[in-house]
């Protein structure tokens, strides 16, 4: 696996551009009205660029776009609280990935993410049980797992074809780059 | 597909079959009791089969705003709440114990639990 990593100057506008990017998509979607009545149940559409992140740049390039997403995105919408349920989701979410990262290749990618999703909404309740001390909110549990199955892997498919299709571009450019 | 994936994608499925299962297998209890929980204490257990008339309460959370919560006869909401989200509210009425009505500035969670369909279950 070829990883597409730049370095110097390079890499910090390589970051820089993703997390705007990641940045964009989370408030977008933060426009979109609920698609269920069940709290924590959403599309999650910013990690299509985490997902990507994880898989081609690496675990740790990827660690930096999310937590510079996860918080400017809680203070862009103004509700700080959510930063502790992002942070709990996406850091479990994010180590499942860098794991995942060493066992699958970067075609197996879309498997990779809707177990990254299921941990991410398992993390996000485990802070809401902290938060509300009790375990009452466990009962979401069966409905965001099958919610994170489903999200996962549309998030996961749109990362994948987005590799698909930079690859065809970059191979324009640079015919040294192959990926396996 | 490499043995790794493949085990993945089977715990996914068992995943989504599992939860499936629990949510439609689940008893569907009788209860009708109503447990009101304020930043990890039980501040009111309401019998919703005895209301007579519909009532409402006002709670002041732990977040620095209020819940109103309307109790009818069989069912529960939160009619009205200062958080900026309305998720709560949007939720509407509950009455069962499928899933929980939660609002997480204000620390309120409001849960049918089964009150008194104890023996009912065991013996049904």
């Amino acid at each position: 696996m070829t990883q597409r990593r730049a370095e110097g100057p390079h890499r910090v506008v390589q970051l820089a551009l993703l997390t705007a990017i990641a940045l964009t998509i989370f408030m977008a979607e933060a426009q979109l009205p609920p698609l269920v009545p069940i709290q924590g149940v959403k599309l999650g559409l910013a990690n299509i660029v985490t997902v990507y992140a994880v898989f081609v740049l690496g675990p740790r390039d990827a660690l930096l776009i999310l937590s510079a997403r996860v918080f400017l995105g809680a203070v862009f919408s103004g509700q700080m609280m959510t930063l502790l349920y992002s942070a709990g989701g996406g850091l479990l979410a994010w180590a499942v990935m860098a794991g995942l990262n060493r066992i699958l290749t970067v075609k197996q990618l879309w498997l990779a993410s809707p177990l990254a999703a299921v941990f991410h909404n398992l993390g996000q309740l485990l802070v809401a049980a902290g938060v509300m001390k009790s375990w009452a909110v466990m009962a979401f549990l069966p409905w965001l797992l099958i919610s994170g199955v489903v999200t996962g892997l549309f998030t996961g498919l749109c990362a994948q074809f987005l590799i698909a299709r930079l690859e065809r571009i970059s191979r324009g450019k640079d015919p040294g780059t192959k990926e396996d | 597909m490499s043995r790794s994936a493949k085990g993945i994608a089977a715990l996914l499925v068992l995943l989504l079959a599992g939860s499936a299962a629990f949510l439609l297998l689940r008893p569907k209890g009788e209860g009708q009791v109503a447990r009101i929980t304020l930043n990890g204490k039980v501040v009111q257990e309401i019998d919703l089969s005895r209301v007579e008339q519909p009532y409402t309460l006002t709670l002041e959370g732990p977040g620095g705003f209020s819940n109103t919560i309307t109790v009818e006869k069989g069912r529960i909401c939160v009619s009205k709440a200062g958080c900026p989200d309305q998720i709560c509210v949007h939720q509407g009425y509950i009455s069962d114990g499928t899933t929980p009505i939660v609002c997480l500035p204000n620390k309120l969670i409001i849960e049918i639990i089964g009150g008194g369909s104890g023996l009912d279950a065991a013996t049904g």
